[in-house]
């Protein structure tokens, strides 16, 4: 058995709002020398390209575990919330 | 919309809606609020629930009130290895009768449910509330605003059952340090499909038995472990890894995860089994010295939100002590209503009443527990060592054997070091 990202939506049921409830700000990313968020994100939600210099956050498989809140030193969140009532994940049976 | 009661619980998980419970079966006007579209929809634990006395109080069958999956007869530490697994087995004849010590359950089906019994004594459950900030007048705290038409709740007691981040205790001024990636664990679960006849033959359960196995080691020496646990008709699997540990490591939780399904011993585990959801959390890890400030004016403080969790590595408790904290909540808040004093000082009779029962009690008992687990040798090499032994001890090679003393202390001396393994000994027999 294997848990693989790309097919979280086949796993993982969610109702995504188009307002974000995470907001970055991007060029905090580009001074991070740690970027954990990367590697501790449990569903890959943040890509840092080498080459770009640039982080993409997408919120929509985001879980709502608050992994990247904690492990973020900068603070780089211009919104940190949970989602508005209704919005992001929907564990059925967990 | 602006509406006003007797008293706002923030968050309908175990604590929340034990707090609300509480209060409505007094004949308080509560309002539960909730972000989720239905209680349980964004909680998941491992899980074991373990016996709930608080509850006890109001449903004396709990069990046969509560959606429950399988009682635990059946716990389990193993210590693992790439290729080998130690397993200390406890199965016992006492926890297969009433009231039984702990079951498996669904949050999404559990959290419901209660919250549902809270909504029965006459509480208002608000679903789809997400709160956004609390209102403050003259200092004290006087409600809550909603993410949604600009809703203001009013009520002369809050109490902040929102769970680990608890953004509710931190607007409030409760909590003013920030998180640290050393206290926290973030638990990722996977829910396996697994019908009933395989998962009782595969652990040796009948009818409606159930079986927990805690598990240490196969973390690439993370500080963590893991879990398995049998449901009805599936299993739950899952990480707790310690965040700064992780990031020390740089590794991520699924592909961690991911390597230890495929550990040959648990991988007969769970042949023939098929994801069914995937999900994560945080554990407030840190233990007694992580509390908030549990009373400020006009609010308390109950369940994960106050840290209240205990992580030994041979138990997570949490869901118990939330119901103790949330029913002890809500009481002194009937207390404050009598009184008509809602201050800081009135409200600490909560307070009292944790440290009078097993809630501060045992925090403050297990203390010494984050602490002892911070040890990476825990992790790294003594898994290594206890699984070692047992295949020098079983092994048939026809070459003679060491007495069994000298074969452990040339192991540990090749491995952890005499010295260390004397100390740990002596920190985990003091944390524990
Ligand atoms: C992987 C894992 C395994 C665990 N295993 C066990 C175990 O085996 N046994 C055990 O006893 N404990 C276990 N625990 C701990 C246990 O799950 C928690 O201690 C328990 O759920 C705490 O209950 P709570 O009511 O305080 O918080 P929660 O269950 O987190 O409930 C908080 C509620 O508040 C809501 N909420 C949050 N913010 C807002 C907001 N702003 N507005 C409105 N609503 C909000 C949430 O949606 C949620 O419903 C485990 C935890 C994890 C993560
Ligand atoms: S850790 Fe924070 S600042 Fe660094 S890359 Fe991640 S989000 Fe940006
Ligand atoms: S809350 Fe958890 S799942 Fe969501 S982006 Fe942050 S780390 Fe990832």
């Amino acid at each position: 058995m294997n848990i693989n990202l790309d097919e979280i939506f086949d796993y993982t049921s969610f109702n995504v709002d188009r307002d974000p409830h995470i907001i970055l700000d991007e060029n905090l990313c580009k001074v991070c020398d740690q970027r954990y968020c990367v590697n501790a994100c449990p569903a890959r939600c943040y890509a840092w390209s080498e080459e770009e210099q640039k982080m993409t956050f997408v919120h929509d498989g985001c879980l709502e575990c608050g992994t990247c809140y904690v492990v973020c030193e900068k603070k780089a969140f211009t919104r940190w919330r949970y989602p508005r009532g209704g919005f992001g994940v929907s564990y059925r049976m967990t | 919309m602006k509406r006003t009661y007797d008293a706002i619980v923030v968050g309908a998980g175990p604590a929340g809606s034990s707090a609300a419970l509480t209060m409505a079966r007094s004949g308080l006007n509560v309002a539960l609020l909730e972000r989720g579209s239905f209680p349980g929809e964004k909680n998941m634990f491992g899980g074991v629930l373990h016996r709930m006395t608080a509850l006890e109080e109001v449903f004396p069958d709990f069990w046969n009130q509560a959606p429950l999956e399988r009682h635990v007869v059946q716990k389990n530490l193993s210590f693992i290895t790439e290729g080998s697994c130690f397993n200390v087995s406890f199965d016992s004849e006492e926890a297969d009768r009433p009231p039984y010590n702990g079951y498996t359950i669904f949050r999404p089906r559990f959290d419901h449910w209660l919250a549902g019994e809270a909504v029965k004594a006459g509480a208002t459950l608000l679903t789809r509330s997400t709160v956004d900030d609390v209102i403050i007048e003259n200092g004290k705290v006087a409600g809550v605003t909603l993410l949604r038409d600009e809703a203001q709740l009013r009520a002369p007691v809050v109490i902040a059952a929102d769970g680990v981040l608890s953004f509710t205790a931190k607007k409030a001024g409760l909590r003013s340090a920030e998180f640290s990636p050393s206290n926290q664990g973030v638990c990722i679960k996977a829910l396996i499909d697994m019908t009933k006849e395989v998962i009782d033959d595969r652990f040796g359960l009948v009818l409606n038995q159930g079986a927990s196995k805690e598990i240490v080691g196969c973390t690439s020496g993370v500080r963590g472990g893991s879990f398995l646990y049998t449901n009805y008709d599936s299993l739950s699997l899952g990480m707790v890894l310690e965040l700064a540990s992780l990031n020390e490591k740089g590794k991520t939780p699924y592909d961690l995860l991911n390597a230890f399904m495929q550990q040959p011993q648990m991988a007969k585990l769970l042949k023939g089994g098929r994801l069914l959801e995937y999900s994560a959390h945080l554990v407030p890890k840190g233990g007694y010295d992580m509390k908030p400030e549990l009373v400020g004016d006009g609010i308390m403080v109950a369940g994960d939100a106050a840290a209240f969790c205990i992580v030994t590595g041979l138990n997570l408790e949490g869901i118990n002590l939330a119901a103790q904290s949330g029913v002890l909540a809500g009481k002194a808040a009937i207390e404050a209503h009598r009184q008509r004093d809602f201050s800081k000082s009135s409200l600490t009779v909560y307070r009292k009443m944790l440290e009078e029962s097993f809630v501060l009690k045992d925090l403050k008992l297990y203390k010494r527990a984050p602490q002892m687990l911070h040890n990476d040798r825990i992790y790294s090499q003594y898994p290594e060592l206890v699984c070692s032994m047992m295949d020098e001890i079983y092994r048939i090679d026809g070459k003679p054997k060491d007495t069994m003393t000298r074969m452990l202390l040339s192991k540990v001396k090749k491995t952890v070091g005499l010295k260390n393994l004397m100390a740990d000994v002596y920190s985990g027999w003091r944390a524990l």
